[in-house]
Order: structure tokens, then C-alpha cells, then sequence
């Protein structure tokens, strides 16, 4: 194999506003750029790994500079030929950042006196970069503003009793925020009973992310994941789907190309498909290792070889609300809550220590303290009530599922 | 004194710079899945008008004094900033303590690195077990060089570092994955051999875990918390709440936690010393505040909390050094180092024996600490009439801190500290130990 050079980098420049005790605290920049200079030849990637600017000619070069480091790769480097996707919509000031959040925390402390605010806005914006001696030439760019609040009432004895946060790729006129604000604040203090059918009605980003570490190709085929064996059997509920879609306009600063360079047709890979195991995800190595399937999903790993990763999971939503999926139920929004790690069996348990109840339009009030268990099959089987049409609370894609409460 | 940068007037302004390197090595069922060495180095720039902070970070460490210099354009020029009750706490050091730079991580080979990989790998290999499914060996490397410069004049350098090495494997039994193993700490690769019969030990017990273990019925029990278990819990369950930032100005905080006030049993004694040789080591902290031993609790009563400046001014209290910063890339803010409940004079086997009915917690992954703490239970056993009996699935103990402190009823004299933690407060990750005894606690939630 001829040699080949490959270099992957993220330019990326962040302004936030930070708040503490309801007051300004600091105004922060951060610019950084991050570079993977990787040389291919003869079966072994030289990688050198480096933040800051790099003249490309000495990155290569110390790529190669450490034969006893260049790592095993028998694999071909991927000819993308030349794509650019760019999600920006626009650009805010840090002036304009700063007047945000001192609008923001004018609005807490205005009508939410009996709390105590800390947290911070951000402007962020990325650009990250694919490109190769073969002809690739990728690029994405994204430009987030996101808002964080942790509060505390004034009588509480906790250090804090929740957050709050959103983004938004365009600022809108502060209704996003002034309508998260108000459904967590507003009835926080008015007292509500725990329901006999507990809902969560959360995001799902650390639930996907759970199921999609037992769907990763290497673990399926040495037996390790519980969901061995199960490829092409129904496991989950017939309206459970899982996708990893790296066109999804939902995600912040996602690439369409996976660690390796390799992009999938269509941008997705569907792993669940109406509750049956379709696939699991791997990269080149993985999928030559245990034959199986090559899914073009590499983990972005700027400073060494990659393995199966680096999904942007989605759960397809239904075509009901949120207050359509609960049909008259409530739900429970956890504020502030510890999950344990799901055991052998895939049990876990979920410590509500705030939460808010709420029929998916209005919060109806606080509730005390108490703790569920859940099972990781049965969340997504059984317990998997949907994914709202609507964004709701948390200004985002939210899943609903049944758990069950532990005296 | 001369200084290395020129500080603008009128303000106050610090310089952190932070050069690392880092390197690890892991083998997966034989492979070398993970071979990497990298180094990076960057500067936190601040400065503070009396109102408000200015920071930037860059990696180009030659533009240091022209991001400075930007910076102060940001900001009011304030002929009394030096007045401001924050600053005027705000020690004045100069030291330099570079204890590594002889067996710095950059200057060791490859090969002794690979050497010590391979030892953890025979470990693993030679485990036998047919529940075994996977291993995995590793090594690990830290070196952290640290230089701080400040307006008011402090100039410190030191530096810091630290290497791991385990073994673990992955034991399925009826399709039920359980993994189990251990990490080892030392300054240098060849610190890290040896170790062979605590290995073949843990992998025993994680075996008959995963075949043996049988549900626990959820409910409140006496449960002893092996060392690193009390490690565990004395960071999350009161380590946290005396990080002062969560109080400056909260007064049902201030009240609930004030100086005196009896907020556990006699036998409660916890410390934060950030002047220790492990993983939370930080000499002088990220405002060059030199550590210092803060008695947080002595014999049950409330003697002590960590500070910033800001939160020592604000409380009318001394600075204790535990400012901290996960990397160059951000603002410091309230954080614990190595953080202990010191031991007792009770033997272990003493402890069980007079426990009667309880839970026996040996290790323990994480935990969250706030009014109710969270300990997440990876490996338990039922005690019986003083014996430690079947290995139990615990997944979670939980506990009110304002009670459990009371509740702690004996205290060993195992003590032991743990690097393997690694703590997260307001998005930022920094490294910590955490250390103690064998403890029995009256009373936790156990499900």
C-alpha cells in the first residue's frame, strides 16, 4: 500500500457567561484546535495527536517519527471524495451572550425569589474536518447556544434541588427558556402524591446510550452483552427502534462520517427495527476480527486506533404527544436522581430525590423523595411507552417508560 | 521581584500554565487494543476587575502575554482592585518542586511500559476459569507540570505523577456478565509489578459472586463498608457539602452547617489535605494557595470546610487550598483533594463479629452525594451472627447524611487511601483519593 496521509481535526471557539448566587461570576473564552495527523503504509497507522496550530508538513512527520508506535491496520483508507454540511444558523456576540444571560437571570430572580440560581449560557461553535491523500475532503459545522441552571430553594438543606437547560442552534425571543423556567419553578413548591403507575418521562440520550453498549459488535460476538445470541429475535416492544443517524438535525456538532472516514448510506444504521435486534456496530477491525457485519461506526479517536462507537442514537418517535402517550396518566419528571449501574440480571435502581409530576402539559407539583426499579429489557420491552411527537419541558426529544416503586 | 509577564495596572490577573503528558496501554483478550503516548500543553489566562472574570485559554504558549494583555481590554481598570476582600486573602508564594523530572513519563521507554502490560496480561491469562469470556490488561500514565503566576506576585512550579496498571476479566455466568479486577498505583511502570496473588484473590471472589450471588430483599440494615466503600461515602456524603461555594450567601446552608455544631458520632474524624502523595495532590492550588490539613469533622463536631478565596472572604474563614481546576481549559472552583475518615481501633474481624444481621458492602463503583446519599454496591454479602455468609445483589445503599454520620458505630483500624477516584462537580472531572476504614453504620437503605 502506497503511503497515505490523513488528517482529522476540530477548530472549535466557545464565549459562556457564568452566574453564581444570581450574580455574574465570569465571562470565558475558550478557542482550541485539535489535530489527528495519521500516515498509512504497509498494513500500520502512524498517529500523532496534537491541540493547537501545527504546521500539516511536521504533523505527518511525527506521525511517522516513532516506528515502534505505528499501530496494526490492514485495512484501506476511505476515499469520501468531497462533502461540507453546514448547520449553523447564526452567530451571536458575546455582547449579545452576555445580555442574554443577564436577561435570563433578570427573569429568575425576578419571579422565582424564593431560589437560588448558578449556572451559565454558552456560544459554541465547531468546525470539524476530515481530509486525505486519496481524495477525502469532509466537513461539518455547528453553532449551539445553550443555556444551563442549576437552583436551590432557599429553605432547601440540599447543596442543590435541580437543573434545567436547553439549546438551540438560533436564539429565539427567550420563550424556550421563560417556559422551562416557569414548569420547573412555578409549582416547585406545591406538594403532589407519588402515583400508583410511575411514568419517567425523561431524555434519553443515557438510556439509548445503555442499550447501545450492549449492541456493540465485539462484545455480541464474545458473549459479553446481554443481548448475545439475540441478533434477528424480537427482544423489545413492537414500537421500539433503535437508529444511530449521523443526519440527525437534532444532534449538536455531529459528524456524517465515521473515526475511520467511512459514512453510511443514507446517514443511518437501523440496530432495532420494531423491537427485533437487526445489527450490531463495528468498525473495520472489529467486523474483520469476528466476521460480522461492517457498519461504518467507528468512534472519533484522534490520538490512537479506533473501536465500534460514536453514535448519534435516536429513538423513532411516535406519532402521539407526550400528554396523548400518558392518555389521562401522569408522569414523573426526574429533577435530581442517581441510577445504579443495571446488575448481572439487568436490574437497576433509580433514587428520585426531586422530581415534578405532570400530565405533559402542566406541572402539577413536587414530589417527596422515593426510589424505582426498572429493568433494562423491560424499559424498552414491556415498560417502553413511546417517544413524544412534541418537545415539551425539556425543549427535546423525551421518552416515556413504566418503572416500579420500591418501598 | 521581577516577573515573567507584565500585569496589567488596575487589575488583578493570573496565569496558569499546564503541560502533560499521558500514556496508555491496554491488551484485550491479547490484542494491543490501545498503545498511545501524547503530551499537551496550554494556559488558563484570568483577570478580575473586582466585578466580574475574564478568562481565555490557548495551547500557543508564546501568546500568553498577548492574550493577557487582550483580556485586560475587556475589562474596568480599578485602582482598589487589590482591595477587594477576595484578593487580599490571596497568598503570595513563590516555590518550585519538580520531584519527577528525573523519571518523567516522556523520558520512560516504551518498553518498560509494555513489560509491565505484559505482566498484568499473564495475570489475566493465566486465570483459568471457564466463566471467564474476556480480560483486559492495562497501564496507565499521568505527568502534570504546573506553573502558576499571579499580579500579586506568586510564581510556583511543581509537578506531579502517577501510574496504574490492572487486570480484569469479564465472567459470564447463565448469559449474565459480571466484571471484576483491581489497579495498582505507583510513581514509575516497574512500581507496578508483582501483585499476583491479590489478583488470582479478586478474580476468586468475583467468580463465586457471579455464580453464587442471590437477590437481597430491599430494606434497612446494619451494612459494613469495607475501606474503600467508607472512602466512597465520606467524599460523597459529607466530602461535598464542605466544598463552602455552595453556601456563601445560603443561610439555611450557613446554619444547617455551622462551625461546633455536632453533625456525627464521636468516632467521625474527616481531613482534606491536599499536601499528600496521591492522586489528589495539589501543593498549591489553582489561586496559589499553599496546602494545607482542614479537619473538616474532628470526633463528630463540624471543625472545617474548603475555600476559594471567594468563599473564604465571603464566610469570614482562612483559605485552605482547594481551589481546583479539572485542566487549563477552565475556571477552578470548590474542590476536594484526599479526603479521609480516619481509622478506629476496632479489627475488621471484630466488627463483623458483633454484627449479628447486616450486609458486609466490599466494593462499591460510584456514588452521588447530596442530603441523600447514593452508594452503588458492586460485590456484598449477607452477615449472620457474625460470620460474612452468601454473596448478596446490592445495587444501591443510600442513606441521609444528616443521620448516617451518627449512625457510624465502629470504626476499624484497616485504614486505607484509594487512588482510583475521580471526582465531577459542575462539569468538571479533577482527581482525587479518598481513604478509610472498615466502618459499621447502624442503619442504610439497601435495595
Amino acid at each position: 500500500m502506497a503511503k497515505i496521509t490523513e488528517k482529522h481535526s476540530a477548530l472549535s471557539k466557545v464565549g459562556k457567561y457564568t452566574f453564581e448566587e444570581n450574580k455574574p461570576k465570569a465571562f470565558e473564552r475558550k478557542n482550541t484546535t485539535e489535530s489527528s495527523y495519521r500516515v498509512y503504509e504497509d498494513g500500520k497507522v502512524g498517529i500523532f495527536y496534537h491541540w493547537g496550530q501545527m504546521d500539516d508538513e511536521e504533523g505527518f512527520a511525527k506521525a511517522v517519527a516513532v516506528p515502534d508506535r505505528a499501530r496494526p491496520y490492514p485495512f484501506e483508507p476511505e476515499n469520501g471524495g468531497t462533502r461540507s454540511r453546514d448547520k449553523t444558523e447564526c452567530t451571536v456576540t458575546d455582547r449579545e451572550l452576555m445580555e442574554m444571560g443577564d436577561a435570563y437571570m433578570e427573569y429568575l430572580t425576578s419571579n422565582y425569589p424564593d431560589f437560588i440560581f448558578a449556572g451559565d449560557v454558552k456560544a459554541e461553535w465547531m468546525r470539524q474536518t476530515l481530509t486525505n491523500s486519496l481524495g477525502t475532503d469532509f466537513s461539518n459545522t455547528d453553532f449551539a447556544v445553550s443555556a444551563g441552571f442549576r437552583f436551590k430553594h432557599r429553605n432547601s438543606r440540599d447543596l442543590m434541588d435541580g437543573y434545567f437547560s436547553f439549546s438551540l442552534r438560533k436564539p429565539d425571543d427567550g420563550t424556550v427558556f421563560r417556559t422551562m423556567a416557569d414548569l420547573y419553578l412555578a409549582n416547585f413548591g406545591t406538594p403532589a402524591e407519588i402515583p400508583e403507575e410511575i411514568i419517567l418521562d425523561m431524555q434519553y440520550y443515557g438510556l439509548a446510550g445503555s442499550l447501545a453498549g450492549e449492541l456493540n459488535a465485539e462484545a455480541l460476538a464474545l458473549g459479553t452483552s446481554r443481548l448475545a445470541g439475540k441478533i434477528g429475535e424480537k427482544v423489545f416492544a413492537d414500537d421500539f427502534s433503535l437508529v444511530h443517524d449521523a443526519g440527525d438535525k437534532e444532534c449538536w456538532f455531529s459528524r456524517f462520517w465515521d473515526g475511520e472516514g467511512s459514512v453510511l448510506p443514507e446517514d443511518k444504521l437501523v440496530l432495532v427495527e420494531n423491537g427485533v435486534i437487526k445489527t450490531g456496530y463495528s468498525d473495520k477491525r472489529v467486523a474483520a476480527k469476528y466476521n460480522v457485519p461492517y457498519t461504518r461506526t467507528a468512534a472519533h479517536n484522534y490520538s490512537d486506533l479506533t473501536s465500534p462507537g460514536g453514535l448519534n442514537l435516536r429513538i423513532p418517535r411516535s406519532e402521539k404527544t407526550v400528554k396523548e402517550l400518558l392518555a389521562g396518566r401522569y408522569a414523573v419528571i426526574p429533577v435530581s436522581a442517581t441510577s445504579s449501574p443495571a446488575d448481572a440480571n439487568g436490574d437497576t435502581s433509580l433514587v428520585l430525590t426531586t422530581s415534578l409530576l405532570w400530565d405533559g402539559e402542566r406541572v402539577v407539583g413536587r414530589l417527596p423523595e422515593f426510589k424505582v426499579k426498572a429493568n433494562f429489557f423491560d424499559m424498552f420491552g414491556k415498560d417502553f411507552i413511546g417517544v413524544g411527537s412534541d418537545d415539551p419541558i425539556y425543549n427535546d426529544k423525551q421518552i416515556l417508560i413504566r418503572v416500579y416503586r420500591v418501598k | 521581584m521581577s516577573q515573567k509577564y507584565r500585569f496589567p495596572e488596575g487589575l488583578y490577573a493570573d496565569i496558569r500554565i499546564e503541560e502533560n503528558c499521558t500514556a496508555q496501554l491496554v491488551k484485550f483478550n491479547g490484542e494491543l487494543v490501545r498503545d498511545k503516548m501524547q503530551t499537551e500543553a496550554g494556559a488558563l489566562i484570568r483577570v478580575y476587575d473586582g466585578k466580574l472574570w475574564y478568562t481565555t485559554s490557548t495551547n500557543e504558549l508564546s501568546e500568553i502575554q498577548k492574550e493577557l494583555d487582550a483580556l485586560a481590554e475587556l475589562a474596568t481598570p480599578n485602582p482598589d482592585i487589590f482591595e477587594d476582600p477576595a484578593l487580599k486573602l490571596l497568598e503570595v508564594n513563590t516555590d518550585e518542586r519538580l520531584q519527577y523530572e528525573d523519571r518523567k513519563l516522556e523520558n520512560i521507554e516504551r518498553e518498560r511500559f509494555l513489560r509491565v502490560l505484559d505482566h498484568y496480561a499473564g495475570l489475566c491469562e493465566a486465570e483459568n476459569a471457564p466463566e471467564k469470556t474476556t480480560w483486559a490488561a492495562t497501564i496507565n500514565g499521568e505527568y502534570l507540570k504546573k506553573s502558576f503566576y499571579s499580579a500579586k506576585g506568586s510564581a510556583i512550579t511543581y509537578d506531579y505523577q502517577l501510574c496504574s496498571a490492572g487486570a480484569w476479566c469479564t465472567f459470564v455466568v447463565d448469559g449474565q456478565p459480571t466484571e471484576g479486577g483491581r489497579q495498582f498505583f505507583g510513581v514509575v511502570p516497574e512500581d507496578l509489578f508483582g501483585n499476583e496473588d491479590i489478583v488470582k484473590a479478586v478474580f476468586a471472589r468475583y467468580i463465586d459472586y457471579a455464580k453464587n450471588a442471590v437477590p437481597i430483599e430491599p430494606g434497612e440494615y446494619t451494612c459494613i463498608l469495607s475501606p474503600i466503600a467508607t472512602a466512597m461515602f465520606a467524599h460523597e456524603s459529607f466530602g461535598h457539602k464542605s466544598e463552602a461555594d455552595y453556601m456563601l450567601n445560603d443561610k439555611v446552608l450557613r446554619d444547617e452547617w455551622v462551625m461546633g455544631k455536632k453533625v456525627g458520632s464521636d468516632l467521625v474524624t474527616i481531613v482534606d489535605s491536599g499536601d499528600l502523595p496521591n492522586h489528589g495532590y495539589v501543593p498549591y492550588d489553582d489561586e496559589g494557595t499553599k496546602a494545607r490539613e482542614t479537619k473538616l469533622i474532628t470526633n463528630g463536631v463540624l471543625t472545617g470546610r474548603l475555600h476559594d478565596s471567594n468563599s473564604a472572604a465571603t464566610l469570614a474563614e482562612e483559605l485552605t487550598g482547594n481551589c481546583r481546576a479539572q485542566d487549563y481549559g477552565r475556571s477552578p472552583v470548590v474542590r476536594m483533594t484526599n479526603t479521609f475518615l480516619l481509622g478506629g481501633k476496632d479489627s475488621f474481624e471484630d466488627i463483623v463479629a458483633d454484627t449479628k444481621d447486616g450486609i458486609y458492602v466490599y466494593a462499591v463503583s460510584d456514588g452521588t452525594g447530596n442530603s441523600t446519599f447514593v452508594l452503588n454496591a458492586t460485590v456484598c454479602y449477607r452477615i449472620r451472627d457474625g460470620k460474612i455468609c452468601e454473596p448478596v445483589r446490592v445495587r444501591m445503599l443510600t442513606g441521609s447524611v444528616f443521620q448516617t454520620l451518627f449512625d457510624i458505630d465502629r470504626v476499624g483500624s484497616d485504614f486505607t487511601m484509594f487512588n482510583e477516584f475521580v471526582c465531577g462537580k459542575m462539569g468538571q472531572s479533577v482527581r482525587v483519593s479518598a481513604g478509610g476504614p472498615s466502618i459499621r453504620v447502624k442503619k442504610l437503605q439497601v435495595s
